[in-house]
Formats: structure tokens, C-alpha cells, sequence
């Protein structure tokens, strides 16, 4: 048993190591009994947050890290996604019209819509030249 | 992530079976292909087999329905669990799209 209970993974900033973030998150939520479905919605949305710094915070070509680490308190489960890249806090970005019709609705932008939708607290800050975004989502 | 098109009376069927994840969209776009050359027939999605979709699904979904209706024709979504239609439900997709 690991006593800390925190795990962590480091990634790339390439999205074919996806399935590894999520094969890094079955094991954790499994290791404490989480719902299938629950796991679901914070697969999603570690997915969308940790993507959406793979594809922007660094310059095209240039290679990159992304820390993510887990944690349990509270009957909540809080990722932590770190990098190094550009600062960009995904709390301000706008929120998309989710009414508007087939053909008037933009390709894209419902990444940082969703991570906000299924998580229960996200907060974002920059310290020491990292972006440090905190996602929370209760599970009790 | 695999798919597979068929063509089952006249009506152009994929058949997603796996995980759609920002990983697997590249391929799976190019899969899909023939649904963009649909001319006018209307596609059926069917997810029975799909476990997972990220935004980068979701964008390829919202890709094929602006082009198939365009033509006139309709997408039909079959299949989907109850996971991914709340995803749908979101994201407002579960109005954009048909269910059979």
C-alpha cells in the first residue's frame, strides 16, 4: 500500500500518449473503487486539460514535459497539471453556446467547456514559470 | 479504435468500436472519409461498440453532420451508452443529432 496515497506521471507534450494518461487514471480510480462512470467524466476531463497543453503551451516542434499528479482527501480526488509552456489560464477562457444549431456551430472548443462541466473546482495559477491548474471532483 | 463503413440499404453506415480519444482522431478522420462523399445518402453512426469520446470525437461527429446535412440527407446516431449520450447532453449535442 502506498501510505502517501499520491501518484504522479510525466507525458510528453505529444497526444499519443493519451491512452497512457488514461491507463494511468484506471488504475488509480480502480485502486480505490470509483465508479465506472465517474471515472469517465475525470478521464474526459483530464484528457481535454492535459491535451489542450500538449497541442498550445509549447512552441510547435519544440518538445515539452506535463507533470500530472492525483491525490485523495476530503472523499475528493485533485489532480494537479503542471508545465512549463507559455502562462494560459483556461478558467477565463468563454464559455461556448452549446443551443446553437448544426450549421451554426463551430468546430472545436468545447475542451476546457468540458473539463469545467465535469469537474466540481478547477482553479489555475502560474508560479515559478509553471502553468499549475487544479482540477477537483468529489467522490464520496 | 477501429471503424468500419458499409453500405446497408442504401443508407451509409461506421461502425465505432473502441476508444475515440484525441489519439485515435487523426486515423479514425481519415476512416470516415466516405461519409463526407455521402451524396445524400444518410448515415447511420453506430456506437454499440464505442467505450469513450473525447472533444476530438465530438468534433469529428459535428463534422460529418454538417456535411451530410448540407446534402440534404440526415445522421442517425444507434447505440449510444449512457455515458457518452450524457457527454452529448452537455455539449448540446444530443440536439444537433438523431437517434434511432
Amino acid at each position: 500500500m502506498n501510505t502517501l496515497d499520491e501518484h504522479s506521471l510525466t507525458l510528453p507534450n505529444n497526444v499519443e500518449f493519451i491512452p497512457q494518461l488514461a491507463a494511468f487514471i484506471e488504475e488509480v480510480t480502480e485502486s480505490h473503487g470509483i465508479a465506472p462512470s465517474v471515472t469517465m467524466s475525470i478521464n474526459l476531463a483530464l484528457e481535454e486539460a492535459v491535451v489542450n497543453v500538449m497541442n498550445y503551451a509549447y512552441p510547435e516542434g519544440s518538445f515539452g514535459e506535463i507533470d500530472i499528479s492525483v491525490s485523495f482527501s476530503d472523499g475528493s480526488i485533485t489532480f494537479t497539471i503542471k508545465d512549463s509552456g507559455k502562462p494560459f489560464d483556461p478558467t477565463k477562457v468563454s464559455v461556448p453556446d452549446t443551443s446553437l444549431s448544426a450549421e451554426e456551430r463551430p468546430i472545436g472548443g468545447l475542451g476546457i467547456y468540458l473539463v469545467r462541466e465535469l469537474m466540481d473546482e478547477v482553479s489555475y495559477c502560474y508560479e515559478n514559470n509553471h502553468n499549475i491548474l487544479t482540477l477537483k471532483k468529489k467522490i464520496q | 479504435m477501429n471503424t468500419t463503413i458499409k453500405e446497408v440499404n442504401g443508407e451509409l453506415y461506421a461502425v465505432l468500436d473502441g476508444r475515440l480519444d484525441t489519439a485515435a482522431a487523426a486515423q479514425t478522420e481519415k476512416e470516415i472519409q466516405p461519409l463526407f462523399n455521402s451524396e445524400g445518402k444518410n448515415v447511420v453512426l453506430d456506437c454499440n461498440a464505442l467505450q469513450y469520446i473525447s472533444s476530438s470525437g465530438l468534433r469529428l461527429f459535428l463534422g460529418v453532420l454538417k456535411s451530410v446535412k448540407a446534402k440534404g440527407a440526415h445522421v442517425y446516431i444507434t447505440g449510444m451508452s449512457d455515458d457518452i449520450r450524457n457527454v452529448f447532453a452537455m455539449t448540446g449535442f444530443t440536439n444537433l443529432f438523431e437517434f434511432r
